[in-house]
């Protein structure tokens, strides 16, 4: 929610340390700060209120409430401390059809002058990001910000003189909204009609009517203020993909018992900007909060906050919220102030003490060592397999859970291309080698060898499955791909002690290893465990890779590292691997053939760029006599 | 065949790491499915059905399975290890969740989640704090300091966010010194307790879920989480 900073200094005449304190203080006492800026002579707090505390937190009144908590500043003034009386009544008619409603009451003011808000209303609502629409408007908006209450105010030409009906719209019935927009409603949704024609005014909740609004010159208003059903106007505003401020306050639970104060603040503030007078007002109750006494004891709230409070210190943060509260024993018995239905379990005012108290207080205690009493046999085995599988040359890679067609659909995917669960890896895994291949010299290697462990899913449930797969420079493909991954699997059987006996094809096998697994011996301790890799990741280069080749005859006692350092030096910065891929003696010589891999990480590489560089390798390979075959 | 060594993924390596600093502790590597029961995912981990609550996270539903999800969190694991075992109960969750939003640098629609969940009779917040401090200080070497501030979790009450601050030479440089919000945790919510068929008024304990990949990120400086499922070698294989 957008805080303003003087708005809030009002509960406190003016004497609130500066934004950036109060900031902090939110921060490590109540919730986070999204966001902090300057806006004219203000400063704008974005203030993320928690869903649990919502019901009171979403306004100005309730977040200056819990400010004057944790900073131990009292509030200058509380629109909630005394219960509001509104007096005789009542001529307005109320017809409640439906339990979504909690709670109504309708206020006829006449003689108003609509017109522009004075400038302190205009800043405080600008402020927030709010627009400025008339006096009446903006009244109902403030209170709204101010208290946590909405409210709606008509032109009480439209009403008719048998006041509101709240029922349940019928299928297909339609409301222009004042945001201009067509809503059509099902029979679930709730609207306020009129009384005498049973036409829609307003969607419950939600949204007022475009037709029933205050216009430049509308005298008499009819404001409205109610509360609505939590779960109701959330379906709706679902259904209709309308959040509104007020729902928002309504989907979060804001008690019925705020409407009072909301009512008569609004009424107030119409009458001071606006003038005119009421003339009739009334209310139906339908539902009330029933609000329970908690029970908490010193030790459960020491217990809980890893803390050593004294009752004196309990009783201090208890007395700085202001409730009422009994100590007996070190046992306290706790009356919520009725808005806040928050408080219902003892752990639920342990936080409100600890985060007053603060948490920096908490030392921090080691559990003592116990010993495991379980190991994972899924996991002790999966790491069986990768170490064999990684010791005959493969990586180990992530695929996407996600695939464009396959077996389960997703109801609501991200996108076109991920809107089905895989059922299996292979095909993951196929994509993987191939679009590995063409980085094989690169990498250094020979051919792309690479395993996926992972989940696939299919009508009969989700499984643990193994995918295997290599794919050698193309041509070769026939020859090296099925030998390698038996090889590997023969092994891999030999390390499980259970025989693997998936055939692969065309390079690729896929395993239940779930259910290998299931076969497998339980295990008792977890094998050596080795230190992850230290390394820090660089980013790899988008651009082609250019290969060259060079052989050479050199003398028996010629180091191999050194030549390498010769290659490289003279190959630059460009070349990104050497590798040696073929070595032999002869006649008091050795053969080596080495192969150079060239990229550049901010351009595409031409052969002429190469062959010049090759051209320099060549030269100083010359300059020392030794023979490029 | 390939003559050198393939590459173990990073988040397995991670994962192995994490395994075996909370072994020490005695923490079991607990899992569950990754389609979910709703009601393991949602209303048993106390978060009601069209509640606001739900729109903390962003869920995939998969189409003529109306009682199922993707996991959102691996948090449901915790209910399904405690209707099988009674306290002392020490677990850590490793696992992929799914979360139905916009992809960018530092957000996936799947990645890796470690839960933690620690019940007894006298689990407190300081543990939370001394486990984390425990953990952390291996994990990325040095000392740790841990903070907590006010925060909401259906599923814990009191809920907290967590930060942590790495000192002294051991630390990395490139993390060393400042405060680095690492995840939400709490006490576990004493419905949820009940929920699972543990009595609440005997028992208590911290919960806590972070990141394995942006554990993954903070310790090898790669700066975007989607790499990690791409199936690249040239990824993989500085590992």
């Amino acid at each position: 929610m957008k805080v303003s900073y003087n708005w809030l200094n009002k509960y406190f005449d003016g004497k609130l340390p500066e934004a950036e304190a109060v900031a902090d203080a939110f921060t490590f006492h109540a919730w986070e700060i999204e966001d902090i800026e300057k806006v004219g002579n203000d400063t704008l707090l974005d203030v993320k209120v928690l869903p649990d505390k919502a019901m009171w937190a979403l306004s100005h009144r309730g977040i200056a409430k819990d400010l004057s908590v944790i900073l131990n500043i009292p509030l200058a003034k509380d629109a909630l401390a005394n219960k509001v009386s509104l007096g005789a009544a009542s001529t307005i008619g109320i017809v409640l059809e439906t339990d979504n409603c909690r709670r109504f009451v309708a206020a006829h003011i006449t003689g108003v002058k609509v017109g522009p808000s004075p400038e302190w209303l205009k800043t405080a609502l600008e402020t927030i990001g709010q627009r400025s629409i008339n006096n009446i408007v903006d009244a109902s908006n403030y209170v709204m910000f101010d208290l946590g209450q909405p409210s709606h105010a008509f032109d009480a030409r439209h009403i008719g003189a048998e006041g509101f009906k709240v029922r349940h719209a019928r299928d297909g019935e339609k409301l222009t909204g004042l945001d201009g927009i067509e809503y059509t409603f099902l029979q679930t949704d709730t609207v306020i009609a009129r009384n005498d024609t049973d036409e829609i005014l307003s969607i419950a909740g939600l949204k007022g009517g475009q037709h029933s609004g205050i216009s430049d010159d509308t005298t008499d208003v009819i404001v409205e203020v109610a509360n609505w059903d939590p779960v109701t106007t959330r379906r709706t505003g679902q259904r209709l993909k309308l959040r509104t401020d007020a729902s928002s306050r309504y989907e979060n639970g804001v008690v019925p018992e705020m409407v009072p104060y909301g009512l008569s603040t609004v009424i107030d503030l119409i009458l001071e900007i606006a003038g005119g007078e009421v003339t009739s007002y009334s209310e139906v109750v339908n539902t009330t909060t029933v609000l329970g006494q908690v029970n908490v004891s010193l030790t459960k709230i020491n217990n809980v906050l890893g803390l050593s409070l004294t009752t004196d210190e309990v009783s201090t943060i208890l007395e700085r919220f202001g409730w009422q509260y009994r100590a007996n024993n070190e046992e306290f018995l706790i009356t919520p102030p009725f808005e806040r239905t928050d408080l219902v379990i003892g752990e639920d005012v342990i936080e409100e003490i600890g985060r007053i108290y603060g948490y920096q207080h908490i030392t921090a205690v080691v559990p003592d060592p116990v010993p495991l009493l379980d190991i994972n046999k899924r996991f002790y085995y999966s790491e069986v397999v990768r170490d064999s599988l990684i010791a005959f040359g493969f990586s180990e890679i992530f695929t996407s859970s996600f695939r464009a067609n396959d077996e389960i659909k997703i109801a609501n995917a991200l996108a076109s291309d991920k809107g089905y669960l895989r059922s299996s890896l292979k095909d993951n895994l196929k994509e993987a080698l191939q679009k590995n291949a063409p980085n094989a010299d690169l990498l250094g290697i020979r051919q792309i060898q690479i395993f996926e462990i992972g989940t696939v899913f299919n009508s009969s449930g989700e499984s643990l499955m193994l995918s295997i797969g290599v794919q050698s420079p193309s041509g070769y493909k026939a020859k090296s791909d099925e030998p390698i991954i038996t090889e590997a699997l023969q092994s891999l059987g030999e390390q499980l002690g259970h025989m693997v006996q998936e055939k692969s094809e065309g390079g690729i096998v896929e395993i239940n290893l779930g259910t290998l697994i299931d076969q497998l011996p339980s295990v008792s301790n977890y094998q050596n465990f080795k230190q992850p890799s230290d390394v820090t990741y660089r980013p790899f280069s988008s651009y082609p890779a250019i290969v060259r080749d060079i052989a050479m005859w050199v003398s028996g006692e010629e180091d191999e590292t050194n030549i390498v350092s010769i290659l490289k030096d003279t190959a630059g910065p460009l070349c990104v691997r050497t590798t040696l891929f073929d070595r032999f003696e002869k006649d008091g010589l050795t053969s080596y053939a080495f192969r150079l891999v060239f990229q550049s990480t901010d351009r595409t590489l031409t052969d002429n760029e190469v062959n010049s560089v090759m051209d320099n390798v060549y030269e100083s390979v010359r300059e020392r006599n030794w023979e490029v075959r | 065949m390939n003559l050198k060594p393939g590459h173990k993924h990073p988040l397995t390596q991670i994962m192995g790491e994490v395994n075996s600093i909370f072994a020490e502790l005695g923490f079991v590597f607990a899992d569950g499915p990754e389609l979910e029961e709703i009601r393991y995912n949602f209303d048993l981990l106390n978060v009601p059905k069209d509640h606001p609550s739900r729109d903390m996270q962003d869920t995939f539903y998969i189409e003529g399975k109306p009682d199922n999800v993707l996991r959102t969190h691996t948090s449901p694991v915790q209910v399904r290890y405690m209707e099988n075992h009674q306290p002392p109960i020490r677990i850590i969750v490793p696992g992929k969740v799914f979360r139905n939003e916009a992809t960018d640098a530092t957000h996936e629609a799947q990645f890796y989640q470690l839960e933690g969940l620690m019940v007894d009779k006298n689990v407190s917040l300081g543990h939370l704090k001394g486990t984390l401090e425990f953990f952390f200080s291996r994990f990325f070497g040095g000392k740790t300091e841990i903070r907590l501030r006010p925060s909401f979790f259906p599923f814990v009450e009191p809920g907290v966010e967590v930060d942590m601050r790495l000192t002294g030479d051991d630390a990395p440089e490139k993390l060393r010194g400042r405060w680095i919000e690492i995840m939400g945790a709490g006490m576990v919510h004493p419905n949820v307790l009940k929920n699972a068929g543990i009595d609440p008024t005997i028992y208590q304990g911290f919960a806590f879920g972070m990141g394995m990949d942006r554990l993954a990120m903070m310790k090898y400086g790669v700066d975007d989480v989607r790499l990690f499922y791409t199936g690249d070698l040239r990824v993989v294989n500085q590992f």
